[in-house]
């Protein structure tokens, strides 16, 4: 089997891997970086729940090969917060208004909804809506996931 | 949004605690099934049939055992000889509770649905695994499929199992009623409609998992799997390996979601265990999205044929109900068989004094039925969208019929013609509440000057009483409270919790019966070397059977923890209270100790105890819960049907519910929205698709269309709080919110659609179902 | 679910991609953004031994105008379009239709040439580029071809574009005069492919009455679709009245050759289709009406 070697940066730390070039992001993130927070739902790019920002823009990892990333910046869901586990105001919001349940499909929500707020820190209800739509969920009923991102806008996030 | 009374509230019970699994979840740093990793662990991957049914002519895994990075491949010549006993759930496995579909390992000569699994491949990676798959060779030789379950029973030429004899999995009646008989035919209205309730699928987020590692040199079985029944998991593996269930040990971590798909241990997860027991190695299993759409149990797929005969005032006389479900080829739980059930709970809310049933479950060359949130609901899809049509038949609004026939709190306990005893409901509040909440007055105003304006809006109510099971194996939960040497607190339960917020809601009850501050309390559940046994998380038993265990552990700690202390103290115990951890005379705060005092002695200091008592500050608890117990809420939402494309958008959403004491609102809040929403995509959204060959057409979620953030109104909340007789006054309802909200948004609909004489009876009512309605409508 | 082995190339430069094409031929697969050809990979409902990463060539991504068109280059990402001005004032009807695509993270990854060679007869871009005329830049080692937009799309996912070529650039004709432009559709979810859909593009002269129309539709067919003869009826006539519209959807349906699936049945796709057509015809004409600033100058809603 054919190797090629993916050096990037995920959460600020370097890391090189040699691995198939048909090795999607998400199972290098998950198995080659151990960083196992980005979660696959559906691996064809509907649910969201494998979403990281590469390069600042929120992407299923699910449907980039790790190859396709070398040289990038990555973050993912354990890079939103603060390095000794202090929550995002992101995923504070979550938390207040129980914008989760199982949790499964939360860190996708996080890392779009974390995107979604920088490009656009005062959204009206029907964008915000607009933007969760990429992201499947089928514990909440999305409710307290819209009003955590209500929550989130309004505690301004940067 | 919420209206609360909150009679009951207390320091911690009754209050928003945020949960405890939170922080841990939204950092990316729970552990679900497939974060596990175990030394020298292999990958797994079904072959799975992509015919129907069929003779499996052929099957060639040689190429497949060539392929580099490929340890095993496996197929009914190597596994099928290996279960020790029945593949089955454990209340099941004695067939004591009727027939059950022949269920083993692999496909052995021939296929019985799409998604049969033919071979198991072991292999380096999941990549290499699926790569094998693909060096498999099958050949088939097809043979009629039954698909059309209306039809399966009278087929008697293709049989799903032959073994069987018949494609009849269950079939039961009441017997001839000539009392039923006579009060329709003097009814002054009998109408008679029939409904559908289309195939739909759980789909959790997290699809299913296993790690299954059988320790040949420790002659020990460990697994990791997503699940909602650790215990069962474990009964299950010790069965189908002939191996104590003291050497299997179970773990069950974060969970993402199940609603009734992980309930049993599915035949896939036991043939990769029995796989790495052949194999002697750590083997994982992921199902992707496509298996799970495709081969994990389906659900619902009902017919029900409803009369109802009605006086002249309106008022019920009597009802008959004819059910008919399709199993599927492997139905998960015996024959899933929910009709029992949706016979048994037709009559929910209402005052219908004779009651005439049947019910048939038949087999099909399909995807088998499981459990999903609700699976007997039926009988309020069926009931609540007859209440419809009966109002319209007869000229009366839907809500003035509702109030004439529903139970009211002065009837109670009121037992139905089906032989349940009502208590504690309030079936007549909460649908008074969700009308005064939704303004359904008002919106019948505004909805005429729509009309008139050629916009055709639309109102419906759900309303319903929801049943907790307690008999038998699901009758009983455990809680163990330990109180720590430094007085902390850890509570171990039996419990499965796949996104209930248990690790929440049962410290709340611990902390406010025990007198500690909820940080002091840790709730460790899914290890089945260290959890009591219990009957994991499912059938909206958590709630009215897990608190009463855990409150009453607290409880019985407090106890001894206060004689300890009066012990200590010299004082009386009747005197002490506990608050916060620190114990102290009533009214005398300054004589005090403090809990960790308390437990340092209970363990350490055993000499200091009241002569006789034995060390220590833990307890076990078990709560047996009364046969049934009952919830009951009602639903009510508005919506426009665009007549153009047959879009529906739903405009309001009210949820009026009684689940006694709440103990996190925030919680019951959350668990009704994330029922209603998949209520919403059973109205609107998701359906399982076979062909007439059976083949599935709905196998991605391109394809399953699980509802959006964008497809969802704002739910709006009222809380009735009726408490239960049972400890503590809690009630079942994490089902609740996906029972209710099927009718209630079909109602809408059928609302706004009955101005263009446009008639619907099955679901699911996607714009291109409402559009053909609307052009189907006889000429006004 | 994961995607069967293959070769992994990154060239930099078109020359290098059309190496890489003509060496490999119908085993190479040039890969865009990927949120099409990944999920169909991963399901192995396709393979290719070679996928040739066409990402790292700086040399196909921005937009540009010159001499009445604008050229979008092919790994132009749809959320990049989303964003430029230039794109919203030259082809309107290119800027609305985009936001429609799947949902932000996809059109993150998601590129114009992406699209439009994956021709999925339900997505937006085909239709937006077969109604206003677009014309296809392909590069193959023997050089470059421009194919007309009525050329371009063969059948369902099938283009003219051979093994051998790339897509490397997509011009639009800039509409000028008092123009008017509507994109609409109705998807069972927010961001799922269409059901049906339709696209408007009008010009009226001086007095009101049309000078040009062009009707695209799409989920409607195997391709993309032009509604001819819809098109034909208005030019040269003032405004059509509510009926009119009405009229004009269920003539454009002529052009329709829809299919029943899971989601909808085909005589759904033409009565929505029609209706569709009538609405996007109405308010194109509408804006065209109001429009006084020539060329292009529809306002950013």
């Amino acid at each position: 089997m054919k190797m090629v070697t993916v050096t990037v940066t995920v959460n600020g730390e370097p890391r090189r891997a040699s691995v198939e070039a048909r090795k999607t992001l998400a199972d290098f993130l998950r198995e080659d970086c151990a960083l196992t927070g980005t979660h696959l739902g559906c691996e064809h790019g509907v649910c969201g729940a494998c979403t990281v920002l590469l390069d600042g823009a929120a992407v299923r990892s699910c449907l980039v090969f790790a190859v396709q990333a070398d040289g990038a910046d990555i973050t993912t869901i354990e890079g939103i917060g603060g390095p000794g586990g202090e929550l995002s105001p992101v995923q504070a919001a979550f938390r207040d208004a129980h914008g989760l349940q199982c949790g499964f499909c939360t860190p996708g929500f996080v890392v779009s909804v974390t995107a979604f707020l920088r490009d656009n820190a005062d959204p009206t209800d029907e964008e915000i809506r607009d933007a969760l739509s990429g992201n499947l969920c089928r514990c909440t009923g999305y409710q307290g996931i819209i009003n955590a991102v209500r929550l989130a806008a309004r505690a301004g996030v940067r | 949004m919420t209206t609360s009374p909150l009679q009951t509230a207390g320091r911690f019970v009754g209050q928003s605690v945020k949960r405890k699994e939170d922080p841990r979840l939204v950092t990316g740093h729970g552990r679900y099934v497939d974060d596990v990793t175990v030394p020298g662990m292999l990958h797994a991957a079904f072959l799975r049939s992509d015919v129907a049914r069929g003779r499996i002519t052929r099957l060639d895994v040689a190429a497949a055992r060539e392929c580099s990075g490929v340890h095993a491949v496996l197929t009914a010549a190597d596994l099928n000889d290996r279960p020790a006993g029945p593949m089955l759930p454990s209340m099941f496995a004695d067939g004591s509770q009727g027939i059950s579909a022949p269920v083993r390992p692999l496909a052995d000569g021939d296929v019985r649905f799409v998604g049969d699994p033919i071979a198991l491949v072991v292999a380096d990676s999941r990549y290499v695994a699926e790569d094998a798959c693909e060096l498999i060779e099958v050949e088939y030789e097809p043979l009629t499929a039954v698909v059309d379950f209306e039809r399966a029973a009278d087929d008697t030429e293709n049989l799903v199992h032959p073994e069987l004899g018949s494609n009849i999995a269950s079939t039961m009646a009441t017997p001839p009623d000539a009392a039923l008989d006579e009060a329709l035919s003097r009814a002054a209205h009998v109408v008679t409609e029939t409904f559908y309730q289309q195939r739909q699928t759980p789909t959790p987020m997290e699809t299913r998992g296993i790690v299954a590692h059988w320790d040949p040199y420790a002659a020990a079985l460990r697994v990791w799997m997503s699940s909602q029944n650790p215990h069962e998991v474990r009964r299950t593996c010790a069965r189908i390996l002939g191996v104590a269930e003291s050497r299997v040990r179970v773990v069950q971590q974060d969970v993402g979601g199940g609603f009734g798909q992980k309930y049993f241990m599915p035949r896939d997860e036991m043939t990769v265990v029995l796989a790495s027991h052949l194999l002697g190695r750590p083997v994982k299993w992921i199902e992707d999205r496509r298996e799970n759409l495709l081969s994990s149990n389906h659900a619902r797929r009902d017919r029900a044929t409803v009369t109802v005969g009605v006086d002249a005032d309106g008022r019920i006389v009597g009802a008959r109900i004819e059910h008919l479900e399709d199993s599927g080829a492997y139905a998960n739980g015996g024959t899933g068989g929910t009709g029992m059930f949706v016979a048994m709970m037709f009559p929910g809310p209402y005052r219908i004094p004779r009651l005439g049933w049947s019910t048939t479950a038949v087999w099909t060359n399909t995807c088998g039925r499981g459990a999903y949130r609700g699976p007997w609901m039926m009988e309020t899809v069926a009931r609540e969208e007859m209440m419809d049509v009966v109002a319209r038949a007869i000229g009366l609004d839907p809500l003035e019929f509702r109030r004439r026939n529903v139970i009211g709190r002065d009837e109670l306990p009121y037992a139905t013609a089906s032989g349940m005893v009502y208590e504690h409901v309030s079936p007549s509040e909460t649908l008074e509440q969700a009308a005064s909440l939704i303004d359904y007055d008002g919106f019948r105003s505004r909805q005429a000057e729509a009309r008139a304006n050629g916009r055709y809006l639309g109102v419906g109510l759900g309303l319903y009483i929801e049943p907790q099971a307690g008999m038998g194996a699901l009758g009983v939960e455990a809680a163990n409270v330990r109180v720590e040497p430094d007085g902390t607190v850890n509570v171990f339960v039996g419990s499965g919790s796949h996104g209930q917020s248990l690790e929440t809601t049962v410290a709340q009850v611990v902390a406010e019966h025990l007198g500690v501050d909820i940080d002091a309390v840790a709730v460790h559940q899914g290890d089945t070397d260290v959890a009591p046994f219990g009957g994991g998380t499912g059938g909206s038993r958590s709630g009215p059977i897990l608190s009463p265990a855990a409150r009453q552990a607290a409880l019985e700690v407090r106890d001894k923890a206060i004689r300890i202390a009066a012990h200590l103290m010299e004082a009386a115990p009747d005197d002490l209270e506990i608050d916060g951890g620190v114990i102290s005379v009533r009214g005398t705060p300054a004589r005090s100790t403090t809990l960790a005092q308390v437990a340092t002695t209970a363990y350490q200091q055993s000499d200091l105890l009241p002569p006789g008592m034995e060390p220590g500050l833990e307890v076990i608890s078990r709560y047996k819960a009364p046969p049934v117990m009952y919830s009951n809420a009602c639903h009510a939402c508005t919506c426009e049907v665009d007549a153009a494309t047959g879009h529906v958008t739903l405009t309001r959403y009210v949820v009026s519910e009684d689940c006694g004491v709440m103990i996190n609102p925030m919680v019951v809040e959350g668990q009704i929205a994330g029922g209603v929403v998949q209520g919403i995509g059973g109205v609107l959204y998701e359906q399982i698709v076979y062909d007439d060959e059976g083949n599935p057409l709905t196998t991605t979620f391109l394809d399953y269309l699980v509802p959006t953030a964008a497809e969802v109104p704002v739910i709006e909340y009222g809380h009735v709080e009726t408490p239960a007789a049972t400890p503590g006054g809690y009630k079942g309802m994490g089902e609740g919110g996906a029972i209710g909200s099927v009718p209630a948004v079909f109602n809408a609909v059928a609302d706004a659609l009955a101005p263009l004489g446009a008639r619907v009876n099955r679901l699911p009512l996607g714009p291109s179902e409402v559009l053909a309605a609307i052009e189907a409508a006889p000429a006004r | 679910m994961k995607p069967a082995p293959f070769e992994y190339h990154a060239p930099e430069s078109v020359d290098d991609v059309a190496g890489l094409l003509a060496e490999h031929g119908d085993e190479a697969k040039p890969l865009a953004g990927g949120q099409s050809l990944v999920p169909m990979l991963a399901l192995r409902l396709t393979r290719f031994a070679h996928l040739v990463d066409l990402n790292r060539v700086a040399a196909l991504r921005g937009v540009s105008r010159d001499n009445g068109s604008l050229t979008v280059r092919a790994m132009t990402t749809q959320a990049a379009v989303e964003r430029d001005a230039e794109v919203a004032r030259a082809v309107p009807l290119l800027a609305r239709a985009t936001p429609l695509i799947g949902h932000f993270q996809i059109r993150n990854r998601g590129t114009v040439g992406g699209s439009l060679a994956h021709a999925d007869p339900a997505s937006e871009y085909p239709a937006v580029a077969l109604a206003l005329d677009a014309t296809f830049e392909l590069v193959s080692k023997s050089g470059t071809t421009r194919v007309a937009a009525s050329d371009f799309f063969e059948g369902t996912w099938q283009t003219c574009i051979d093994a051998q070529q790339a897509l490397v650039a997509v011009h639009f004709p800039v509409w000028g005069g008092r123009c008017g432009f509507a994109c609409e559709e109705v998807a069972r979810r927010a961001g799922d492919f269409a059901l049906a859909g339709a696209v408007a593009a009008i010009e009226v002269d001086d007095a009101g009455a049309v000078r040009r129309a062009a009707v695209g539709l799409f989920g409607l067919g195997p391709t993309p679709l032009r509604a001819h003869a819809a098109e034909a009826e208005l030019i040269g006539e003032p405004p059509p009245t509510p009926d009119g519209y009405r009229a004009l959807g269920q003539l454009a349906m002529r052009d329709a050759d829809p299919v029943d699936d899971v989601h909808a049945s085909a005589s759904y796709r033409r009565r929505v289709g029609a209706h569709l057509v009538a609405r996007t015809l109405a308010s194109a004409v509408e804006e065209a009406r109001q429009a006084h600033d020539p060329p292009g100058a529809a306002r950013a809603r």
